[in-house]
């Protein structure tokens, strides 16, 4: 979106998120900043598809490979399609993010530890001795 | 399959009499109050000032109520547990069969928590924050609506299972694979997820709605850290809320999934996981315990530095603390599972998170006491039950983390002492907390105070009968007995069930102490009447206007200078005597009301109930409806009403004559 | 507030002084608001409107997390079934995200659009956006009939009920997405441009973008890293 109706002027130093601001210019106004997003953004899927299909990354590296290219894909959304910057008058907006992002990492990455630990400390064949606790 | 899907005539329990005759009573008692209604011919006035409101202080009050009705009806639940295990000590059988008994005590928790403490909480904030932060409604007012009554919709499906079908027997958190299609096969835990998921939705309506309000509504110059300690609180409760509630709704889907389609995420067959029910929904638990204590503690930060006379101590590090707590209550859901086998590695690291979290609130306990220290103290019914939370919490705390050794847990876990641990910070934090908000702030809703002697007495009875039944049951843990038991086999507990009956007992005479004082004031009204809109000399800006206030709550946008704006405002008003003249005023517009909150929630009642029985044409027909009706709501044009800027001076002169 | 009551006020703390003093002047001229921390007084409505479809938005990224959560875990618990790379197909997983890549983009210039107030060209980018959006849906709608049909249902296994969960939980918000906007269109078109709904116009490329973003996480966990292996 390019700016706030006629009959809501917006304070320039409070800005609704998606809302480009008068310094966001050089990104390149409107239009050039969804085209930048989206020659960015088809780059990396690109990538992404060949990573998975010609070997010029060392196999066990693929999937960090991956992970990594997702990330770059995501920060590029957020700044040149959500225009998410770190001007002072996106202070909130950027913050909530940062909140959100933290506990989705949270939930992901503590689900995925806590069950990986869980599975093994619960199988019945072979419990390692010191993940169940037991004494040495 | 029929028409009803599976309802029909069996699923009225006319073979248990308790839940018949409860559900009756029940049903008696709703007819008697709307034919009251219907024959007053209150009706109209009932649709147009309070059902269809957007008012956030009405609809502040609304939650309340209802959080007041279910907080009873949850203790009725409450006070059958306790009678009949001491009715079954030593070879009796009680008057409970098992399958009647696990309903109750999940029933007791889920309206509790979601229906009882969580709408209370959600209601003060709704009705204090926007005055506090000096502005005239909460950022989305009919979201608001919407969100009060979708979390009445969810109140009436679980009340409905008493009387049609039955509740669940999984307890409050519906752990897998009990609570999958085939060990719970009836319709209880269909109830649960159906009325837990539409009470969230509106929880987490309500906790976007405060999020907003107090980030970009506030008055000029309200920088954030002049904001009163319990807009802090509401602010953070509700980033919980935001955070927080999604990953229950996700969690309730699947297992919705599970049972309603066949899928395998907690299942035991076909690679399902029991197991990752237990953690998502400790992911989502936990920080629900913080949704419930963070308002308490804004509240007690309001009234103990109101009758110290003081400006709350360590006012920076309060709001450290509270935004610690925030952070680090998404980091220690595992100790709710020690036990489940992670090993040694995984619970020292969430032993230890969960010791640490308890640092924030001993920093609040300490800024408390400090705010006293060297204060004017003055013991009306608010602060007394503030320091009763001071002196109990503190055992609920160290049990906590008593609780957050996983050594210890080991020999704790599921035990009575773990129930008596929720209880202690739920009931005299949460529950505490609530009822000295609602002394606090009435007069501000009502305009006249409340008897001081019946709220003594019921503050004085609560705190005994909490002690005592608690205080027993903490022992009877640490002798062996584990929750959530049918049946008592062991003859050496019989003692301490008996000495929490009795205190049962003397919180019955508690809670009637607390209705009595609600009846008695509203009968001595107008001795008690409160002209000044400040009844206890309070340090917020919702002191500063009348009471009850105006629709648009203050003439005028304060403008906020220091910490504690009121204080200002009342020197300013007193230097300068004079009054504005009518030509000082703008007009002023507020939203219309509108019926978008309760059509909505009347058609997720329709769509949930559908659910529950398996009708599904009347399902996709309330989507259709609900669909319908959203585009017509937002087919509309902006409603909007104006106060013109005659009508704010002649409302502000009234109140000025008033209080002068 | 003169300096000398500011003084006395024993209170004030920190940052924010300058905000008070400056609001309590003058009232509100732009340039006496303190930076993006609301102390000017209440924030317009657009600014409102944005800011709490922000906070809905984080709230569904973290529903989303749960779901994912679930993924994470249960990926590898096939139960005998099928597993990914003899599922997934590169092929249409290429053209779904290619729709929905460019649908984002057309949802910007829709957003361009109505900015300048151009009706024509915002409906027109938005019937684009919607209709790649449909694309996107009916391939997805596809795949998961081939699934069922080949037996691999989410019955089958937990992987399979976490993959249609998550993927499934997408493609409702998508055709929701498609629901809103053509309700939005019918709007514009009969009500033309107003602030109200302009805002919602706002809010929809927000959400548009969103779903966009988790896409991008499914289509690398599920699908790429699926294949991976
Ligand atoms: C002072 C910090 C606190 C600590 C260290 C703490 C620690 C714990 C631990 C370790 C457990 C698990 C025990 C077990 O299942 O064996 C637990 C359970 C629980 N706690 Fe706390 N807690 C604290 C504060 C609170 C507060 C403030 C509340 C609510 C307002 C609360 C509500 C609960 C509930 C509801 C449960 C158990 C529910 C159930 O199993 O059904 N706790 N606590
Ligand atoms: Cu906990």
């Amino acid at each position: 979106m390019s700016g706030p109706s006629g009959t809501e002027q917006g304070d320039a130093a409070d800005a609704p998120p998606g809302e480009e601001r008068l310094d966001a210019r050089e990104f390149g106004g409107g239009l050039k900043s969804y085209l930048t997003g989206l020659l960015l953004a088809a780059l990396l899927t690109g990538l992404s598809f060949l990573v998975l299909d010609v070997p010029f990354v060392w196999g066990p590296a693929v999937p960090m490979a991956l992970i990594v290219l997702a990330v770059a894909q995501m920060g590029v959304h957020l700044v040149f399609f959500l225009h998410v910057t770190t001007g002072p008058d996106d202070t909130n907006n950027v913050l909530a993010l940062a909140f959100g992002v933290l506990v989705c990492a949270l939930v992901l990455f503590g689900s995925i530890w806590i069950m990986d630990h869980l599975a093994r400390g619960t199988m019945v064949e072979a419990a390692p001795a010191e993940e169940v606790g037991a004494p040495r | 399959m029929s028409v009803l899907g599976k309802l029909d005539w069996s699923a009225i329990p006319i073979d248990q009499p308790i839940p018949l005759a409860a559900g009756g009573g029940a049903i008696a008692l709703m007819l008697a109050a709307l034919g009251w209604v219907t024959v007053k011919g209150h009706w109209p006035y009932l649709w147009r000032e309070w059902i269809t409101s957007v008012d956030h202080k009405r609809i502040g009050v609304m939650y309340v109520v209802l959080a007041l009705a279910m907080l009873v009806r949850g203790f009725i639940d409450a006070i059958m547990m306790r009678t009949h295990q001491a009715l079954t000590v030593g070879g009796g059988s009680g008057y409970l069969p098992p399958e009647h008994f696990n309903q109750i005590f999940s029933a007791h928790g889920t309206i509790m928590i979601f229906f009882g403490a969580m709408p209370f909480m959600v209601g003060l904030m709704n009705f204090v924050v926007p005055l506090q932060l000096g502005v005239r409604d909460v950022a989305f007012p009919r979201l608001n609506s919407t969100a009060f009554w979708l979390t009445a919709s969810g109140a009436l499906l679980v009340n409905l299972s008493l009387v049609l079908g039955e509740f669940a027997r999984t307890g409050w958190l519906p752990y897998a694979p009990l609570s999958e299609r085939s060990y719970s096969p009836g319709v209880g835990v269909d109830y649960y997820l159906w009325a837990v998921q539409i009470g969230g939705v509106g929880t987490l309506m309500a906790g976007i709605n405060i999020v907003t309000t107090i980030v970009k509504t506030r008055a000029p110059g309200m920088g954030y850290l002049r904001m009163p300690m319990f807009c802090w609180t509401a602010l953070c409760a509700s980033m919980l809320i935001v955070a927080a509630f999604p990953i229950l709704t996700a969690t309730l889907t699947m297992l919705t999934l599970d049972r309603y389609l066949g899928f395998h995420f907690f299942t035991n067959a076909a690679g399902g996981s029991p197991m990752m029910f237990v953690n998502l929904i400790w992911a989502w638990g936990h920080p629900e315990v913080y949704i419930l204590i963070l308002p308490a503690f804004g509240v007690f930060s309001e009234v103990i530095a109101t009758f110290s006379g003081k400006p709350l101590f360590g006012y920076r590090s309060m709001v450290a603390a509270t935004l610690f707590i925030t952070v680090v209550s998404f980091m220690v859901w595992l100790h709710h599972f020690f036990t489940m086998g992670a090993g040694a590695n995984v619970n020292a690291a969430f032993g230890i998170a969960t010791s640490i979290i308890a640092v924030g609130t001993g920093v609040k306990i300490y800024n408390w006491l400090f705010t006293m220290y060297g204060g004017r103290l003055r013991f009306p019914t608010p602060m007394l039950w503030s320091l009763g939370f001071l002196f109990t919490f503190i055992i609920g705390g160290m049990t906590g983390v008593l609780l957050a050794v996983p050594a210890a847990d080991f020999i704790l876990h599921n035990s009575l002492f773990l129930v008596a641990h929720f209880h202690n910070v739920i009931v005299s934090g949460t529950v505490f907390g609530a009822i000295a908000g609602y002394t606090f702030w009435f007069p501000k809703a009502f305009g006249f105070t409340l008897d001081e002697r019946w709220g003594k007495r019921a503050f004085w009875l609560s705190l005994a009968g909490f002690v005592i039944v608690f205080g027993a049951l903490y022992i009877a843990g640490l002798e062996g007995m584990t929750r959530r038991l049918q049946h008592v086999a062991v003859a050496q507990w019989g003692p301490l069930l008996y000495v929490s009956v009795a205190g049962v007992a003397v919180m019955i005479a508690g809670v009637a102490a607390q209705i009595t004082q609600l009846v008695v004031s509203i009968r001595r009204r107008d001795a008690l009447r409160d002209d000044t809109g400040d009844p206890w000399e309070g340090r917020s800006l919702e002191w500063a206007t009348p009471s009850p206030p105006p629709a648009f709550n203050f003439a005028t946008l304060p403008e906020v200078g220091g910490e504690e704006p009121y204080w200002r405002i009342k020197e300013r008003a007193i230097a300068s005597q004079q009054e504005r003249s009518a030509s000082d005023y703008e007009p002023i517009t507020m939203p219309r009301r509108s019926a978008t909150g309760f059509v909505t929630a009347f058609f997720a009642t329709v769509i949930g109930f559908a659910m529950v029985w398996q009708i599904w044409w009347l399902a996709a027909l309330g989507l259709v409806c609900a669909y319908g009706a959203f585009v017509a709501f937002a087919w509309r044009d902006e409603n909007e009403d104006t106060f013109s800027a005659e009508e704010v001076a002649r409302i502000e002169r009234a109140r000025r004559g008033a209080a002068a | 507030m003169s300096a000398a009551e500011a003084q006395e006020d024993p209170y004030v703390l920190g940052r924010g002084r300058g905000g008070a003093d400056a609001a309590g002047e003058g009232r509100g001229g732009d340039d006496a608001r303190p930076s993006g921390r609301g102390e000017g007084g209440p924030a317009p409505k657009r600014t409102v409107v944005g800011y709490g479809f922000w906070i809905y938005l984080l709230s569904d990224i973290i529903l989303f997390a749960g779901f994912f959560a679930a993924y994470a875990v249960l990926s590898g618990d096939l139960a005998g079934g099928p597993g990914p790379q003899e599922l997934f197909e590169q092929r249409r997983l290429a053209l779904e995200t290619a729709a929905l890549l460019i649908s984002s983009f057309t949802c910007g210039l829709a957003g361009i659009a109505a900015g300048r107030g151009a009706m024509l060209r915002t409906q027109g980018w938005l019937l684009v956006t919607g209709l790649l959006g449909a694309v996107f849906l009916g391939l997805e709608v596809q795949e998961f009939a081939t699934l069922v049909a080949e037996g691999a249902g989410p019955q089958r296994s937990a992987f399979l009920s976490a993959f249609f969960a998550l993927v499934g939980l997408h493609g409702l918000h998508i055709a929701a997405g498609l629901l809103w906007a053509g309700t939005m269109m019918a709007q514009l078109a009969v009500k033309g441009f107003r602030p109200a709904i302009e805002r919602r116009l706002m809010c929809f490329a927000l959400f548009w973008h969103a779903l966009d973003i988790v896409w991008v996480g499914i289509f690398t966990v599920v699908y790429l890293l699926g294949l991976a292996g």
